[in-house]
């Protein structure tokens, strides 16, 4: 890999794998040593069922960390940014959640990429804590 | 005393005179001569001809003439007599053969009940009609007694016959009733020949019976035995599943850390990878060593979760061990319970076994003496059949004879019937 390129951490909720930048998550814990009321279980990419991960992820005054709750992280990869798309308008407006941005081909499949921030912060306004 | 011939008469001496020797012999001459003629006339008399005479006048000398004269005398007395005799023989002659007649006619008749009437009645033959008559009372008497006894003796005679019949019917169905006994005894001779047998055959199974039952308790001893051991190896079979199970608990708790630890290292790993990557190029090989890590981790993590399933394997197998083990002690203890009932049971069998044995034993002895006395039986009773079969023919015989007897009486009465007493 010679030009820029992106990282991302791959995790899967369901049977699903999706992206997301590095950037967004602070760190990677375990569900169990985090308190009930800073897990973010329903998402609008669907609810986990092993619940085996949760992705800590910075809320949206910086000051509260929620933790996303999926099955799997698969790990981080570096992906060249041209294989990083946005979303095309027309899938944005048919999305419910603002929360994915684009999508990446990795090794040759699409995944979508999802903002973090945006995931746990739709969470947090739909239901309250 | 001397006789003396009264012909014979003394001599004269010689001496006295010759003439009159000679007339006197001439004169003796001729009274011999008279006298000769007296002597033939007795002669005849002694002979029993009393026809002859003795001419007086012819003869000279009359001392024999007188004699003649006698003897002529007696001569026609004697005849006399004699035909008087002779009458009165003819007369008697007669009365006798009439009354023996009349006996006989009688008799031939048969009437007794009237008196014999001679036609004579000559005193002399008084004694014979009386002796007549007691004849015919006596023969009256006889034929009264003889009716009678024949009259009995028909009645006892067909008594006798009923008898004898009735002896002989009794005899033949004794004959018959002691040929079937033989030949039942002959069978139950049979009979108890095989019950011998047979009895000899339960004593000898009784005896192998015994000998199997004994080696059947020996069996269920072993059997016990093993039992005990079973249900012993099941006991430290559970103690060693029990310990197992123990340690594959601790090996569950270890692999727990393991798995904790190495989910752990995996998290770490992820953060590291993640800061890595945070840190763009400088920390690419932080992130190249943070994702070795990670693969560790998760090698570790597989071979845990490898781990766990064996250990879940062998738990369910441990379990299922012990169920097997508890069986195990359960089918030993109802094993031991089972056998102690089966060893309780076979010394019970034993004892029925040996007290077969000995009754069957009894019984062999029993019917050895039971055949023995029914052969001196069947011996017995072929002597009785043989003694009965010479008794039907005595009865036979006697019954004929009886037969024949009553015949008999009846003609005896038939005969007697016949002579008129009244």
């Amino acid at each position: 890999m010679t030009g820029p390129a992106s990282e991302l951490i791959l995790f899967q909720v369901g049977p699903r794998t999706f992206a997301a930048v590095v950037h967004d998550a602070i760190r990677i814990g375990s569900v169990r040593d985090v308190p009930p009321e800073e897990l973010v279980l329903e998402t609008a990419l669907g609810t986990p069922s092993a619940c085996a991960r949760g992705i800590v992820v910075a809320s949206h005054d910086e000051a509260v960390e929620l933790t996303l709750v999926v099955d799997q992280v698969l790990g981080t990869r570096s992906v060249p940014e041209e294989q990083v798309q946005p979303l095309p308008a027309f899938a944005a407006a048919c999305l419910t959640s603002g929360a994915v941005t684009g999508f990446v081909l990795l090794d040759g499949d699409p995944l979508l990429l999802v903002d973090l921030p945006t995931l746990v912060r739709e969470r947090a306004t739909a239901v309250p804590a | 005393m001397s006789t003396r011939d009264p012909f014979d008469l003394p001599q004269k001496p010689k001496a006295r005179a010759a003439a009159p020797r000679a007339a006197a012999r001439k004169r003796n001459t001729a009274v011999g001569a008279d006298a000769a003629r007296i002597a033939v006339v007795l002669r005849g008399f002694a002979e029993g001809n009393y026809d002859g005479r003795v001419d007086p006048d012819a003869i000279d000398d009359p001392g024999l003439r007188a004699i003649a004269e006698a003897v002529n005398g007696a001569a026609s007395a004697v005849v006399e007599d004699l035909r008087q005799a002779h009458q009165r023989v003819q007369i008697v002659t007669a009365g006798i053969d009439e009354a023996i007649e009349a006996m006989i006619r009688l008799v031939i008749q048969g009437d007794l009940s009237g008196s014999l009437r001679a036609g004579s009645t000559d005193t002399a033959l008084t004694p014979l009609i009386a002796g007549i008559g007691q004849v015919m009372e006596t023969l009256k008497k006889f034929v009264t007694e003889t009716r009678e006894a024949a009259l009995q003796l028909s009645t006892s005679s067909a008594e006798v016959l009923a008898a004898a019949t009735q002896n002989e019917s009794s005899t033949s169905a004794q004959a018959s009733a002691i040929h079937e006994t033989t030949a039942t005894m002959e069978e139950l001779k049979g009979a108890s020949h095989q019950i011998a047998e047979n009895a000899q055959m339960v004593a000898a199974i009784a005896e192998q019976t015994l000998s199997g039952a004994k080696q059947g308790e020996g069996a269920i001893k072993a059997f016990m035995g093993s039992m005990e051991k079973v249900r012993h190896n099941a006991v430290e079979v559970d103690d060693a599943i029990a310990k197992l199970s123990k340690r594959v608990e601790r090996i569950g708790t270890v692999v727990e850390v393991i798995d904790e630890i190495a989910d752990r290292s995996d998290l770490l790993a992820l953060n590291a990878a993640l800061e890595g990557a945070k840190a763009g190029e400088a920390g690419r090989g932080f992130s190249i060593v943070a994702a070795e890590m990670r693969r560790l981790a998760e090698n570790v993590l597989e071979s845990t979760k490898e781990i766990k399933n064996l250990i879940t394997e062998i738990r369910e197998a441990t379990h299922a061990a012990k169920e097997a083990s508890d069986g195990n002690k359960r089918e030993a203890s109802e094993g031991e319970k089972l056998g102690g009932n089966a060893m309780a049971s076979v010394s019970g069998i034993l004892s029925g076994i040996q007290e077969t044995s000995d009754a069957a034993r009894v019984i062999h002895l029993a019917t050895q003496q039971q055949r023995t006395a029914t052969e001196q039986v069947v011996q017995s009773m072929s002597e009785i059949e043989e003694v009965t079969r010479q008794a039907q023919a005595g009865s036979k015989q006697a019954t004929g004879a009886a037969s024949e007897l009553t015949k008999l009486a009846e003609r005896l009465a038939e005969l007697v019937k016949r002579f008129k007493i009244e």
